[in-house]
């Protein structure tokens, strides 16, 4: 049901894990109205690893990614990031499930005002937010007003901000789910060239099978409310030196997908 | 075929601002008839003036006539240019106190549990009221008239922003904190940005309190001014001066209001889009 212990320690070694959530449950609100949304669970992110969190629709994935990020405090248990409790803006990069772009800055500026919190000078700012967009696909969108462009560019946008600090960490609550399936092909194969090159550490949220499969090293199903973890899964799929449609192509590929997508529709009832 | 243009007719901007126009006219015009027809019927110039006799009014006290210069010495638009005037004032100030007042109180949890009743009682009380205490305070000149409008437009700006402050909408809090912005950063970015609507509106309010306020304010000695010119006239019975009077404040507050929701949308342009 978990994996196997032996194997978190050979790729994280000695060393403090990334994340280490234990026994976490979290619970909303009090009394009759109270809410578990989480857990308990137990969960070990080692440095450099891409784990992808899927399940069905209110199973408490974005309420664990909160948790990680320290905008909620577990009910019991405990929550690490890289051996300390963490803090909003300090431990983490973090996109939301919603874009939460503010409205009285211009696409771009929504951007720099990210730089500009890591320090990043006036100058190099107005060189890197282009570039940022980019990056996520956008172009000659910096001066618009955000409510003038759609859904799926703002949450690139939200993508963009999000990658402006280099957090050793990034939590992402289903970032391409609002994207057609051109774009979203496009950005996929990037994040994963992208964690596999950095060996950045992620947490990524989805409800797609394949693009758990596609991006994750580890993939983690997590049952109906409360979540907890119903399949842990490390994907032995080569990370880099293969093309994205040779990676679909390969028998390993369908298999893990057949496996995952078993777990969740059982982990769903 | 036929379905297409009559669906297209009320979305063309052109053609509705011109109904809404012709529309307006078409009331005044409505307005000025009803008027002349009650003075002829009543017979009764310093019951109701006739609107000829405010229009002649109008050329009297906007020129200097027989050695006079327009009402009481000064043209019309010299008293009104004196009531706009302190109302600025007033307002400047008022609205200043009244953000400075309020981001506290929105902000800082025991000062507004000390300060909203306060602002609350002062609220409720009409001007008048304390205009009396201003002026045993700061003597009959231009202290009390512009403390009495400060302090009238101060509650409305400091409420509004206060509520404004304490709604900010946790999602952005959230999402700027996520990027590391700290308390300060917080309250710049997010904070006073998603208030500005809801404290334009307390602005609004605020102005248009001030000019209610002027013309109590203006009856003690308030020549100069639209207030002390409309006292005067009361007092020898110049219903067709009176009736000037407050058309002069009623149209300069029309366009004053005007000014501040084309501001409003200049500064604004997310309004109702957050
Ligand atoms: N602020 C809150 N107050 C009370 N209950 C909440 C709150 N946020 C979430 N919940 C509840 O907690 C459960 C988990 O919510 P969560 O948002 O974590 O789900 P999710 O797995 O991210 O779902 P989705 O895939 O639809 O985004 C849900 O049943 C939800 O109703
Ligand atoms: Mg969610």
């Amino acid at each position: 049901m978990s994996s196997s212990p032996e194997l978190a320690v050979s790729t994280a070694g000695a060393a403090t894990p990334a994340v280490r959530v234990r026994e976490v449950t979290h619970v909303y609100g009090n009394g009759s109205a109270a809410v578990t949304a989480v857990g308990p669970i137990d969960l070990t992110v080692p440095a450099g690893s891409v784990l992808v969190l899927v399940g069905a629709s209110g199973c408490g994935k974005s309420t664990l990614l909160r948790l990680v990020a320290g905008f909620e405090r577990p009910s019991t248990g405990t929550v690490r990031v890289a051996g300390e409790p963490p803090r909003p803006g300090h431990s983490a990069g973090l996109v939301f499930q919603q874009p939460r772009l503010l409205p009285w800055r211009s696409v771009g500026g929504n951007v720099a005002l990210a730089l500009r919190y890591a320090g990043v000078p006036q100058q190099e700012r107005a060189r890197r937010v282009p570039e940022l967009l980019t990056r996520v696909g956008l172009r000659d969108v910096a001066r618009r007003r955000v409510w003038e462009i759609s859904g799926g560019q703002q949450q690139r946008v939200a993508l963009a901000r999000a990658l402006a600090v280099e957090h050793p960490l990034l939590l992402l609550d289903e970032p391409f789910a609002a994207l057609d399936a051109l774009t979203r092909e496009r950005l996929q194969e990037d994040f994963r060239r992208v964690t596999a090159e950095t060996g950045r550490t992620c947490v990524f949220v989805t409800h797609s099978v394949d693009e758990a499969v596609f991006l994750g090293s580890r993939v983690v199903v997590l049952t109906s409310r409360p979540g907890r973890v119903a399949l842990d899964l490390d994907i032995d799929l080569p990370r880099t030196g293969v093309e994205p449609d040779e990676l679909r192509g390969l028998p390993e590929y369908a298999a893990l997908r057949a496996t995952i997508g078993h777990a969740v529709r059982s982990a769903a009832v | 075929m036929t379905a297409a243009p009559t669906i297209a007719r009320p979305a063309n901007p052109g053609s509705r601002r011109g109904r809404g126009l012709a529309l307006r006219l078409g009331a005044i015009a409505v307005l000025l008839v009803l008027w002349q027809l009650t003075a002829t019927v009543m017979r009764n110039p310093t019951f109701i003036p006739y609107p000829e006799a405010v229009w002649d009014r109008l050329i009297e006290t906007s020129t200097t006539h027989d050695g006079v210069r327009g009402y009481s010495g000064h043209l019309l638009i010299e008293h009104l240019g004196v009531s706009l005037r302190r109302i600025l004032i007033g307002s400047v100030i008022g609205v200043a106190g009244g953000l400075l007042l309020g981001v506290v109180m929105g902000t800082v949890g025991w000062i507004r549990v000390v300060t909203e009743p306060v602002v609350t009682f002062v609220r409720a009380l009409p001007p008048l009221a304390y205009f009396s205490l201003f002026i045993i305070w700061f003597g009959i000149d231009e202290a009390p008239k512009l403390w009495l409008l400060s302090i009238a437009a101060l509650p409305p700006v400091a409420v509004a922003t206060a509520s404004a402050v304490q709604g900010a909408p946790a999602t952005l809090v959230e999402a700027v904190r996520a990027l590391g912005a700290g308390r300060w950063q917080v309250t710049r970015d997010v904070v006073l940005p998603q208030a500005l609507p809801e404290i334009f509106t307390g602005i609004r309010l605020a102005v248009g309190i001030a000019y209610s306020s002027v013309v109590a304010a203006e009856t003690v000695n308030g020549v100069p001014g639209i207030g002390g010119m409309v006292r005067d006239a009361q007092r020898y019975s110049q219903t067709d001066v009176v009736v000037l009077g407050l058309f002069a404040i009623g149209l300069s507050g029309l366009a004053i209001d005007a000014l501040l929701r084309t501001a409003e949308k200049r500064l604004i342009p997310w309004r109702g889009r957050a």
